[in-house]
């Protein structure tokens, strides 16, 4: 499938903040210009070697209605070309897509793609809720909030196996977040804490509680990709973008009937995989980076994403096989639970995958050889966008 | 007592009476029970009621409270303090709340001005050897004692000889100079809150040797400041706020007109695709699946089947009031009679059924009795039996 690409596309950057629930002492021009330094610094080029610059944020979360008056200042986009997304939760990603598309046809060589959110300056369920369809659903929506997954599962699996599994993949994810340095919430959680954490965290929606859910965060992440060619004369190891999917397939939130449709999830993996010849995306897989807004739907997502079925998710699970040293390591970096802000979220996915396959992804690094990785976004009812990623081009 | 932050978990209740808002809880009838484990810990109550406040100590687990906060001491000082997260403290489970949590949000900001530390005679004189000022001692020998009565008091000697400054606990004999206050008019000095001068008048700070001597000390030490206000002072961050109210107006178009004219009549109106068969409420234009237009309509329910139930404790402004909703709420997702089956439909929940509600069982709408054509026409659902 990289022949439907005009010509492959490597991501030779990567820069993060660090992520944190207050950036009190930085504004966005800051924040933007702290994660574009280090991209520059990791790619070694300067702005002058920047042909086009994309941004993306939920403007709407900190109501700027034209973000880029300020982000252009942070980043050095002046006088540059430019672009700007908004997809929601799936902003980071589509930033992905939107940088491989660009160069992959031939308009620019070099492009740097920006996400960033600080959600200390607005709030996240107050913006979801009041842009729910003002027209039925908006006096139900309470944010990104609902238990309909944990119910499911409790229903599938029995409500003990599903509520153990559940805490398990969240502590799992905090062990992994423990080890990130720029991961925003950290707890130190240990396994023989999860019955207490199963009664006594407080109840959101349902059996959604607290310390499934993920966290809001202030933090940014920039991306650099260039062309083959170029990759390969400005960069020691770039990892190449092999193949991208965005899927949307939900009208409204009438996707919870007496028969459910096949979950976009699902479908979005059986596509991008039937086209890239992979039947078994576990095996072929050595790490995901998948975007998990809670632990019900981090863990059911992966039966979707993975083509799994019945229990053999929560098998694996049990079974420690998402651990870093398991079968197919899942969220190394603590995922979206641990540091979450949202226009860099799903941009995250990709450039932690990344770092994985660079092998410099940090403490969080997988220790056996990463060659392919898989990586996610979500947002609104459904959008995702899942992305494949190499260590070689030999596909 | 153990501190933490600089403070005692018993200074957030000692505070509270002078911290109390009568004027913001005026509509509230509350009792909030505290259980603070670990060292400096205890059991406390508050009952807030009307405009009045009681705050006991208590022997045993509160018993009898609408909402009990449970926290390590250290946990509870930092979240009132404002040092720890209390989101992250609610996720570790290092804060724990038994009862509505919507309780605590909403009453507490409410009803308390924000707890800030306490500054103890103790720590400002401990502070003496950082603020001593070694260029304003050339040739200075000199005892200062200081004895502070109360339960924060203590009595300490600082040594002022060769440009340096100890500061020992006790009093000795041959101090050049003896300093007798109460320890709270001796805090109150150090915060600038009353004159010194005033209160040497007034014999609130008494003088035992050479007067003299006190004035110097005076020009000794740098000026004593609480902690954090230094930090305001160095770098103040500055921040702007606002909240927006925005009037917003939608079109409903033919189709959701339509369906709001039946919510009018009592009636639910489904879209229906003229190639698939399949229904699509409330009506959409197009047929995603088929790409075509929907331009059929079926009345559909007014029964319904429950398939999945989200009772929701978050409370959450409600977008089309700015209110906080009352919490729990019930949203349902049901399928309404003569609806393709993979439709589903949501609604509220009749709150007198939240404990009876089951996935499978029929539900029924509940109209307002005037209706005009707007999502309130329909009030609810309950169930059917």
């Amino acid at each position: 499938m990289g022949k439907k690409k005009n010509r492959n596309v490597g991501i030779i950057g990567i820069g993060q903040t660090e992520y944190s629930s207050h950036k009190e002492d930085q504004n966005q021009v800051e924040m933007v210009n702290e994660a574009v330094r280090y991209a520059l610094e990791d790619a070694k080029i300067t702005l002058d070697d920047i042909d086009c610059v994309i941004h993306g944020n939920m403007e709407l979360f900190e109501m700027i209605h034209q973000p880029d008056l300020w982000h252009s200042l942070g980043s050095g986009a002046f006088g540059k070309e430019q672009l700007r997304i908004t997809t929601g939760g799936t902003t980071g990603a589509s930033l992905v897509c939107a940088a491989d598309n660009l160069v992959a046809s031939g308009m620019y060589d070099v492009v740097m793609a920006i996400g960033l959110e600080k959600l200390q300056e607005g709030h996240t369920t107050g913006g979801i809720t009041n842009m729910a369809d003002p027209l039925w659903f908006r006096h139900l929506q309470t944010g990104a909030l609902t238990a309909t997954t944990a119910t499911m599962m409790m229903e599938e699996f029995g409500e003990d196996r599903a509520k153990r599994a559940a805490m398990k993949y969240r502590i799992m994810i905090d062990k992994h977040a423990c080890l990130n340095p720029r991961a925003h919430r950290r707890f130190g959680l240990e396994y023989d804490q999860a019955e207490d954490l199963m009664n006594t965290s407080p109840q959101l929606v349902g059996e959604l509680r607290l310390i499934h859910m993920c966290s809001q965060s202030d933090g940014a992440c920039v991306m650099i990709f260039a062309s083959e060619k170029k990759a390969k004369e400005l960069s020691d190891k770039p990892v190449w973008i092999r193949d991208h999917i965005t899927a949307h397939r939900e009208e409204t939130f009438n996707c919870f009937g007496l028969d459910m449709p096949e979950m976009t999830h699902h479908y979005a993996a059986r596509t991008l995989f039937g086209r890239n010849g992979i039947t078994d995306p576990v095996d072929y897989f050595d790490v995901f980076e998948m975007y998990d807004p809670s632990a019900w739907w981090g863990l059911d997502w992966l039966r979707q994403f993975l083509l799994l079925e019945g229990d053999e998710h929560i098998r694996m699970l049990e079974e420690d096989e998402f651990d870093l040293d398991g079968k197919l390591p899942v969220n190394p970096s603590g995922g979206v639970i641990a540091s979450n802000p949202i226009g860099a979220t799903a941009m995250l996915r990709p450039a932690e995958a990344a770092m994985q396959i660079r092998g410099d992804a940090g403490p969080q690094q997988i220790k056996k050889e990463v060659k392919h990785a898989l990586a996610s976004g979500f947002g609104g009812t459904m959008w995702t966008v899942l992305m494949m990623l190499e260590k070689d081009l030999d596909w | 007592m153990a501190e933490y932050f600089g403070s005692k978990v018993e200074d957030i209740f000692n505070t509270m009476e002078e911290r109390f808002l009568p004027e913001g809880t005026q509509d509230v009838d509350v009792v909030i029970g505290y259980n603070v484990s670990g060292e400096g810990g205890g059991y406390w109550k508050a009952t807030i009621k009307e405009g009045t406040l009681k705050v006991e100590t208590l022997d045993s687990e509160p018993a009898d409270c609408t909402v009990v906060l449970n926290a390590t001491a250290e946990t509870f000082v930092g979240v009132t303090l404002g040092k720890s997260d209390a989101g992250e403290a609610l996720s570790s489970g290092d804060l724990r709340v038994d009862g509505d949590l919507t309780i605590l949000i909403s009453v507490l900001p409410k009803a308390f001005r924000p707890f800030t530390p306490i500054v103890r005679a103790s720590s400002i004189v401990e502070s003496m050897a950082e603020r001593f000022r070694p260029d304003k001692a050339e040739g200075v020998d000199i005892k200062i004692g200081y004895d502070l009565a109360g339960d924060d008091g203590g009595a300490w000697t600082i040594v002022v000889k060769d440009q340096t400054c100890t500061i020992k606990e006790g009093l000795d004999d041959d101090c050049t100079v003896t300093m007798i206050m109460d320890a709270k008019v001796f805090v109150d000095l150090n915060l600038g809150k009353i004159d010194g001068a005033a209160a040497f008048t007034s014999g609130q700070v008494k003088l035992d040797g050479d007067i003299a001597a006190a004035g110097l000390s005076a020009k000794l030490f740098a000026k004593f400041e609480a902690e954090g206000s230094s930090e305001i002072q160095g770098e103040e961050l500055i921040s702007l706020k606002c909240v927006p109210s925005i009037n917003q107006r939608y079109a409903t178009g033919p189709l959701m007109g339509k369906w709001f004219s039946g919510l009018k009549d009592g009636k639910f109106y489904a879209s229906t695709c003229p190639k698939c068969g399949r229904t699509m409420v409330p009506p959409r234009e197009i047929c995603a699946n088929c790409r075509v237009r929907a331009d059929g309509f079926v009345e559909v329910g007014p029964e319904a089947t429950v398939t999945l139930i989200d009772v929701v404790h978050y409370a959450s402004p409600d977008p089309l009031t700015g209110k906080i909703r009352q919490t729990p709420y019930t949203a349902l997702f049901m399928v309404l009679d003569g609806c393709s089956r993979d439709e589903s439909f949501a609604h509220d929940l009749n709150p007198k059924d939240i404990n009876d509600i089951k996935p499978g069982m029929k539900v029924r709408p509940v109209w307002a009795e005037k209706r005009t054509g707007t999502y309130k026409d329909l009030l609810y659902f309950e169930i059917a039996d």
